[in-house]
C-alpha cells in the first residue's frame, strides 16, 4: 500500500446545473504505483478528465461539485487540503498536461517566462535562476533555448505541447497527469511527442496517469490500464490482462470496434447505442442496455469491482458464473 | 409551370414568417422571467399613461406654463408635492406634463432615425462596393461628431426650435442604425436561402424587404429601445444648454436649466426633474438588456 | 516600433489636410455673411464692401482654403470674429483645463471601473454580480449635467466641503472630474466584465491554476493582462470624447475648457474660430488614437508583431 502514488477511493463527482445534475463520476476507485505509468480509456464523457481535475482539486466550482470521495496523494487526502496546501502541491508534486496546446499557454508571456513561472512558485531561487532552468527545459523537450524569448503564436501545435511537457516537469513533480496530450496534433507529430514522453517519463522516474481514447496510445506507453464507463472503472489490469485477456463486455467492445488490418474487408463493429445521459443514469449497471451478455439483474443492481487476479479487477456481473467468458475467447 | 412557382412561393413566405412568429413567442417568454425587464416595461407603461392622463387633467395654459408670483419657490408640501419653482408654477403637474416631451421626442426621433439609418444601411450592405464605402464614410464621420455639437450646427443655421431638435436628434440615431443594418445585411445576405429567392425570380426589393430584412430585426429591435434611452438623454441635455425645446415648455432638461439658478436655497427644484430623466432611462434600458438576452441567450453565458 | 510610430505620425497630415478641407468648405460656403454680422447696424454698404476686402472675403474659394492653409503651417489660424483675439492662442489658452478635466475623468472612471468590472466577472451571477451591474446601469441612466448638478447640491452646498464652479487648485477639480468620470466609468465596466468573463473561461487559465499559482496571480497576471485590448478601446474612445471637451460639465462648474469654447464659436457664428478649433481638436484625437496603438503593442505581442513585421 506505501508504495501507491495515488490512492482514490469512491470518488463522485457532480456538476450541479439549472437544468439538472450531471453525473460526471460515480463512485470511482483506481491506484496507481509509483514509477509507474497507468492508462485511463474510456470515450468522451465518461469522466476521464473529471477525474484528473480532482486530483489537483481544480474542478470547475460552480458547478462542480465533489460529494464523496478520497484522493489520497502520497499519503495525503488532497480533498482536505486547504488552498494554500494544493497550491504548494500542483505543478511541484503533481502536474498536468491539457488536450488543447494551442489554447493552454497565455498569450502574452513568452515561453521562458511560463515555464520559469512554475519554478519560481515552488522553488527558492531568483528570477534569473529560473529563466536559465526554463531554457534547460526546453533543451530537455527539445526545443532550442534560444526560443525561450519567443512567444505562443510563434510556436507550432506539436511544439507547443512541448513547451506545456517542459512546464509540467520543470519542478520534477511524483505524478504527471496527460490528459489525452496527443489528440489535437496530426499523427507524425503525436508519434514524436510520445517518444519523447517515454523518454521523459524514464527519466524522471514519475508516475503518470495518461488518459486517452486511443488504445494504440496505451498499447505504446503503459504498465496498466482501467478502463471507465459513465464515471465507474468497470476493468483494471496490466496491459497484459486487458489486451489479451480482457474481461468486460465494454471492453471487449472497445476492441472489435477498432479497425482491424487484419479483418480487412469486414464491417466494424462499433458498440451498439450510446453511452447513458449522465443527468440520467440507470439504476443498475450503466453499460447493460448496451451490453450484448446482460441479464435482468444487471439492469437492477450496479456491480461492484471484484478481484480476478493479483492484478486484474473487472466489474461484471456476468462473473458470478465461473464458466462465462467474452465471445472473442469462446471461438479459442 | 406557373403552378409550380406559385406553390413554391407560397410556401416560402410562411417559412420566414412562422420562423419569426414562434421566435417572437420564445423570446416574450424569456423576456417575462427576467425581473428587471418587466419592471422597466411596468415603468414604461405607467409614464405612457401617465403623459396621456397629463393632457386630460392639467390644463397647459393654467397648470403647466401658469406664473403665480405669489407661491414662487415654495419648498415641497401637502399642496404641491414637488414644490413649485420661481414661477410659482407646480413642479409636480410640470414634470408629469414634461413626460409628454421626453416620450414624443424620444420615440418620434428613434423611429424617424431608424428608417432612414436602416435604409442607407441595408442599401451599402447589399450592394457594397462605391456605395458602401461612400455611406459608410460619411456614416462614419457623423457618428465620430458628439450629438451636442450636431445640434448646435443646426440651431446656429436654423433657430431654436423643436423641428430642429428633432432633426439634430435623428442624425444620431440614425448612425447608429445604419452601422447595424449594414453589418446584419452583410451577414444575412450570403447565406442560402437569399440566393433561392433569386433562383425564384423575385424582384430585388422584395428580396431586401421580404427576406432580409426580417431576419435583421433582433439587433435593430434592441438599438431602439436602448436609443431610446440615448436620445432622451440627449434632448435633456440640449434644452439644459438651451437649443433644446423652447420655453416656457417643461421639458426635464430645460427645467434643470431654469432651477439651476436658484439651487442654492430650492435645491429640490433640481432634483425631480433628473430624476424622472434618469428612471425612465434606466427603464429603457433594463428592457433593452433584457430584450437583447431573450432573443439571443447565448450571449449571456 | 519606431518606424511604425512615425509612419502613423505622418499619416496624420494627409487626415488633418482632408478635415481641413471638409471643415473650412463647410463653415465658409455655408451660414450668412460673417461682414455683414461684424458690421454695426447703421454701416452703409461701402462700409460692409470694406470689411469683406479686410477679411479677404471677395477671393475665390480655393485662395482663401490656401491662404488659410498657409496660415497654418505658421501656427496663425485667424483671428475671431467675436473675440478678435487670435484663435490658435485661444485654442491653446483653453487647451490645459481640458486637459486637466479629461485626464482626471478617465483616471477616476479607469480607479472605479476596472476594479468594479473584474469584481462582477469573478463572481458573476451572484449578488455581487448583480448590485455592480446595477450601479453600471444607473450611471449610465443618468443625465451627467443631472450628476453634477446633485453633486454640487450636495458636496458644496449642504456641506460646504468643494467649490461649486470655476478652476482654482485641486479641489475645485474634483467635482467635475467625478460628474465626467461615473458616465465614463459605467461604460468601461460593462467592457471590463465582458471582457474579462471571455478570459475567465480560456484553458490557459487552467493551465495556471494548474502550475500552483494562486486565484490572485491567476486573474491579474494571466487573467486581467489578456483582458486590456478591448478596454483600452473604450478607454481611448472616451479619452477622445472627453479631450475635445465635456461641454456639459464645463457648463455646470464654469470650467473654461474647449468644449464650451467650440460650442459657444458656432453659436455665435464665429467661423474661424470654430474652424481652428475643430481642425486642432482633430489633430488631437489623432494623437490620441496613435497612443492607443503604441499601448496595444505593449499589451499584446501578437500585435507587436504585426507592427514590426510591417517594417521588415
Amino acid at each position: 500500500m506505501s508504495d501507491l502514488i495515488l490512492d482514490i477511493q469512491d470518488l463522485v463527482v457532480n456538476y450541479e446545473t439549472d437544468d439538472g445534475i450531471v453525473h460526471a463520476v460515480n463512485g470511482l476507485n483506481l491506484q496507481l504505483e509509483k514509477k509507474k505509468t497507468l492508462g485511463l480509456v474510456g470515450e468522451t464523457g465518461a469522466g476521464k478528465t473529471t477525474t484528473a481535475l480532482s486530483i489537483l482539486n481544480l474542478v470547475p466550482n460552480p458547478p462542480g461539485v465533489i460529494r464523496n470521495g478520497r484522493i489520497i496523494l502520497d499519503g495525503e487526502d488532497v480533498l482536505q487540503k486547504s488552498p494554500k496546501e494544493l497550491q504548494k502541491m500542483r505543478g511541484n508534486d503533481v502536474a498536468m498536461i491539457f488536450q488543447d496546446p494551442m489554447t493552454a499557454l497565455n498569450p502574452v508571456m513568452t515561453v521562458g517566462e511560463q515555464i520559469a513561472e512554475s519554478i519560481l512558485l515552488h522553488e527558492n531561487v531568483t528570477q534569473a535562476e529560473a529563466f536559465e532552468r526554463a531554457k534547460e527545459m526546453l533543451r530537455q523537450v527539445g526545443i532550442p533555448d534560444s526560443r525561450a524569448y519567443d512567444y505562443p503564436h510563434q510556436f507550432s501545435g506539436g511544439m507547443r505541447q512541448r513547451v506545456v511537457i517542459a512546464i509540467a516537469l520543470a519542478c520534477n513533480p511524483k505524478l504527471l497527469i496527460a490528459d489525452e496530450p496527443t489528440t489535437a496534433l496530426d499523427v507524425t507529430i503525436q508519434a514524436q511527442v510520445l517518444e519523447l514522453m517515454k523518454e521523459l517519463i524514464r527519466k524522471y522516474e514519475m508516475a503518470v496517469l495518461l488518459i486517452t481514447h486511443d488504445l494504440g496510445v496505451v498499447a505504446e506507453v503503459c504498465d496498466e490500464v482501467a478502463v471507465i464507463y459513465a464515471g465507474k472503472v468497470v476493468e483494471k489490469g496490466t496491459a497484459d490482462d486487458i489486451f489479451n485477456h480482457t474481461l468486460h463486455p465494454y471492453t471487449e467492445g472497445l476492441f472489435n470496434s477498432m479497425p482491424n488490418l487484419k479483418k480487412k474487408g469486414e464491417d466494424l463493429e462499433p458498440i451498439k447505442g450510446m453511452m447513458p445521459d449522465p443527468m440520467n443514469l440507470p439504476e443498475g449497471c450503466a453499460f447493460a442496455e448496451r451490453c450484448p451478455y446482460a441479464s435482468d439483474a444487471c439492469l437492477r443492481v450496479n456491480p461492484e469491482l471484484r478481484k480476478v487476479s493479483d492484478t486484474h479487477w473487472v466489474a461484471c456481473r456476468a462473473y458470478e458464473d465461473e464458466r462465462f467468458q467474452l465471445r472473442r475467447y469462446q471461438h479459442a | 409551370m406557373s403552378a409550380v412557382t406559385k406553390s413554391t412561393v407560397t410556401t416560402a413566405k410562411p417559412v420566414t414568417k412562422m420562423k419569426s412568429r414562434s421566435q417572437g413567442q420564445e423570446a416574450w417568454r424569456r423576456l417575462k422571467k427576467n425581473k428587471g425587464a418587466m419592471l422597466g416595461l411596468a415603468f414604461l407603461i405607467l409614464l405612457v399613461v401617465v403623459a396621456i392622463i397629463s393632457g386630460y387633467i392639467f390644463d397647459y395654459e393654467t397648470d403647466v406654463i401658469g406664473i403665480n408670483p405669489a407661491e414662487k419657490l415654495q419648498k415641497p408640501s401637502a399642496q404641491h408635492w414637488f414644490g413649485t419653482d420661481n414661477l410659482g408654477r407646480d413642479i409636480f403637474a410640470r414634470v408629469l406634463y414634461g413626460s409628454r416631451y421626453s416620450l414624443v421626442i424620444g420615440v418620434g426621433s428613434v423611429f424617424i432615425g431608424l428608417v432612414i439609418g436602416v435604409l442607407c444601411g441595408a442599401l451599402a450592405g447589399y450592394y457594397g462596393g462605391m456605395v458602401d464605402q461612400v455611406v459608410m464614410r460619411i456614416n462614419d464621420m457623423l457618428y465620430a461628431v458628439p450629438n451636442i455639437m450636431i445640434a448646435v450646427v443646426i440651431v446656429s443655421l436654423f433657430g431654436t426650435s423643436t423641428f430642429n431638435l428633432l432633426l439634430s436628434l435623428c442624425v444620431t440615431v440614425a448612425t447608429a442604425f445604419t452601422r447595424i443594418a449594414r453589418a446584419s445585411v452583410m451577414t444575412i445576405r450570403q447565406q442560402e436561402f437569399v440566393e433561392a429567392a433569386y433562383a425564384m425570380g423575385l424582384p430585388t426589393w422584395k428580396v431586401i424587404f421580404k427576406h432580409i430584412l426580417p431576419n435583421c430585426l433582433s439587433p435593430i429591435i434592441v438599438q431602439a429601445t436602448l436609443s431610446i434611452g440615448t436620445t432622451i438623454i440627449n434632448a435633456s441635455s440640449l434644452s439644459f444648454l438651451g437649443i433644446g425645446i423652447p420655453s416656457p415648455a417643461p421639458e426635464w432638461g430645460a427645467m434643470l436649466s431654469e432651477g439651476r439658478n436658484f439651487i442654492r436655497n430650492s435645491g429640490y427644484i433640481c432634483v425631480i426633474p433628473g430624476l424622472a430623466i434618469m428612471f425612465t432611462v434606466l427603464a429603457l434600458n433594463l428592457l433593452g438588456d433584457g430584450v437583447r438576452d431573450a432573443l439571443d441567450p447565448k450571449l449571456k453565458k | 516600433m519606431g518606424r511604425y510610430l512615425l509612419k502613423r505620425l505622418l499619416l496624420m497630415i494627409p487626415v488633418v489636410l482632408i478635415t481641413s478641407l471638409v471643415i473650412y468648405g463647410a463653415m465658409n460656403l455655408t451660414g450668412g455673411d460673417p461682414a455683414l454680422a461684424l458690421a454695426p447696424d447703421n454701416a452703409t454698404e461701402a462700409q460692409v464692401e470694406m470689411i469683406r476686402e479686410e477679411l479677404g472675403l471677395n477671393d475665390p474659394f480655393i485662395v482663401r482654403y490656401l491662404k488659410y492653409m498657409g496660415g497654418m503651417l505658421k501656427g496663425d489660424l485667424g483671428t475671431s470674429y467675436v473675440t478678435n483675439k487670435d484663435v490658435f492662442k485661444t485654442y491653446m489658452q483653453r487647451l490645459p483645463n481640458t486637459l486637466e478635466l479629461g485626464c482626471a475623468s478617465v483616471f477616476v472612471a479607469v480607479l472605479i471601473a476596472i476594479p468594479l468590472g473584474i469584481y462582477t466577472a469573478i463572481n458573476q451571477n451572484t449578488w455581487k454580480d448583480n448590485v455592480g451591474m446595477v450601479f453600471a446601469l444607473f450611471g449610465v441612466s443618468m443625465p451627467n449635467f443631472w450628476l453634477g448638478l446633485m453633486l454640487v447640491l450636495l458636496f458644496s452646498l449642504r456641506l460646504h466641503w468643494l467649490p461649486s464652479s470655476g478652476r482654482n487648485g485641486l479641489a475645485s477639480l474634483i467635482l467635475p472630474a467625478l460628474t465626467v468620470g461615473m458616465g465614463l466609468a459605467a461604460l468601461i465596466t460593462r467592457t471590463t466584465r465582458s471582457s474579462m468573463l471571455d478570459v475567465l473561461r480560456q484553458d490557459y487559465m487552467r493551465t495556471a491554476r494548474a502550475k500552483g499559482a494562486d486565484e490572485r496571480r491567476v486573474i491579474f497576471r494571466h487573467g486581467l493582462k489578456n483582458a486590456l485590448i478591448p478596454i483600452i478601446t473604450v478607454i481611448g474612445m472616451q479619452l477622445s470624447n472627453v479631450l475635445t471637451g465635456s461641454v456639459l460639465a464645463e457648463t455646470v462648474f464654469a470650467w473654461p475648457g474647449v468644449g464650451r469654447l467650440i460650442f459657444d464659436s458656432i453659436s455665435k457664428r464665429d467661423t474661424p474660430m470654430v474652424t481652428g478649433c475643430i481642425i486642432l481638436s482633430c489633430v488631437l484625437m489623432s494623437l490620441v488614437n496613435v497612443l492607443v496603438d503604441v499601448l496595444y503593442a505593449f499589451f499584446d505581442p501578437r500585435i507587436k508583431a504585426q507592427y514590426v513585421r510591417r517594417e521588415r
